[in-house]
């Protein structure tokens, strides 16, 4: 478990709902919809203080991790209220304790910004989907537009003592993880998006 | 009005109040702290960063009630390229204007970015498959 970066989560849990306030509203609509898409066995990562779970569809079994241990606890209130069942256990991406194949359905949000090794936290997924098995992710990435692509690699540094990369790859790094992209929807210019990708199901054949 | 159409309204209106205080308090913050006999190459440097200094103080107040992203990529364009615009103008144009011009100016840039990042973004919009990332690397 990396502890740096646990410790540091576990500090902006204390007012994560307070300033991700805004971006929840304006992001809901577009999270509902793409998180509508979740079926069968799921699993959550950055489960955050649960302002997503109202998001899922009812009736799922959900797990839900996250690597800070003050995230999980403002979680909890938020995991009882959602119809279905969802656990939440403290967990690294980039070191899942789940076998092969365990889950249908992989939902991220803003995740991939903030995990130290990204590639590995995306290749343990992989590992954890089944073949077939979807990956939905809402995540901000680095813009493909210039001008404001420079201001992203230039706020980075400053951002990076907060938690999250403003500059990352993310749809490349689930490219080299093995994934097939299957939707990439821009939900704020082309910095937030929704994206829709899949474990290839004949990848069996292969291992 | 339904409350997802007021909410988007109110939205809005918040992107640009902060565009345009952004450009104001870039355009007054370079006008006050640089000095127009400058070498201009130098006072556009200066003004990035003032401007980016700026739009991080505002961002850091309003991004909870507007949302991170909606404020950081208008509210950078303004602060950075904006205080690289304030700063060149300063050093070319003796004189520049009174303070208050130059804030109206710098709130007149603002609302120009938020509008122009609010069309792009209209533009991307569109749901689209991108066939050409699968399966790939």
């Amino acid at each position: 478990m990396d502890t740096s970066c646990q410790t540091r989560w576990d500090r902006l849990s204390r007012t994560y709902d307070w300033v991700t306030w805004g971006d929840d509203q304006r992001f809901a609509e577009a999270k509902s919809r793409l998180f509508a898409k979740m079926s069968g066995n799921c699993l959550m990562v950055a489960a955050g203080t649960g302002n997503d779970f109202h998001h899922f569809p009812r009736g799922l079994t959900i797990t839900a991790i996250d690597i800070s241990t003050g995230m999980i606890e403002r979680a909890r209130p938020r995991a009882l209220e959602y119809l279905g069942q969802l656990d939440l256990r403290v967990m690294d991406v980039q070191a899942l304790e789940f076998p092969d194949q365990t889950f249908d359905t992989v939902a991220t949000a803003c995740t991939f910004c903030s995990v130290p090794d990204p590639l590995l936290g995306l290749r343990e997924l992989h590992r954890c989907l089944k073949p077939g098995g979807h990956i939905l992710m809402f995540e901000h990435v680095r813009s493909r537009f210039g001008p404001i692509a420079l201001l992203q690699d230039l706020m980075t540094p400053a951002f990076r003592w907060m938690g999250p990369d403003m500059n990352r790859d993310t749809v490349g790094n689930v490219l080299r993880a093995g994934f097939e992209v299957l939707h990439e929807d821009n939900i704020y210019v082309d910095v937030v998006k929704a994206v829709e990708a899949r474990r290839p199901p004949c990848e069996t054949t292969k291992e | 009005m339904t409350s997802n159409r007021r909410q988007r309204l109110l939205f809005a209106t918040g992107d640009y109040l902060m565009g345009g205080g952004t450009g104001a308090a870039t355009a007054a913050v370079v006008r006050v702290a640089i000095d127009p006999n400058l070498d201009m190459v130098l006072a556009m440097l200066f003004g990035m960063v003032l401007g980016m200094i700026a739009h991080l103080v505002i961002g850091a107040a309003l991004s909870p009630l507007l949302g991170f992203f909606h404020l950081m990529v208008p509210g950078s364009l303004v602060g950075m390229y904006g205080g690289m615009l304030f700063a060149m103008r300063d050093t070319m144009q003796h004189p520049a204007g009174s303070l208050g011009h130059v804030a109206f100016v710098g709130v007149l840039f603002g609302f120009a970015v938020v509008a122009g990042v609010r069309v792009y973004d209209r533009a991307l919009h569109s749901p689209h498959a991108h066939t050409d990332r699968t399966g790939g690397l």
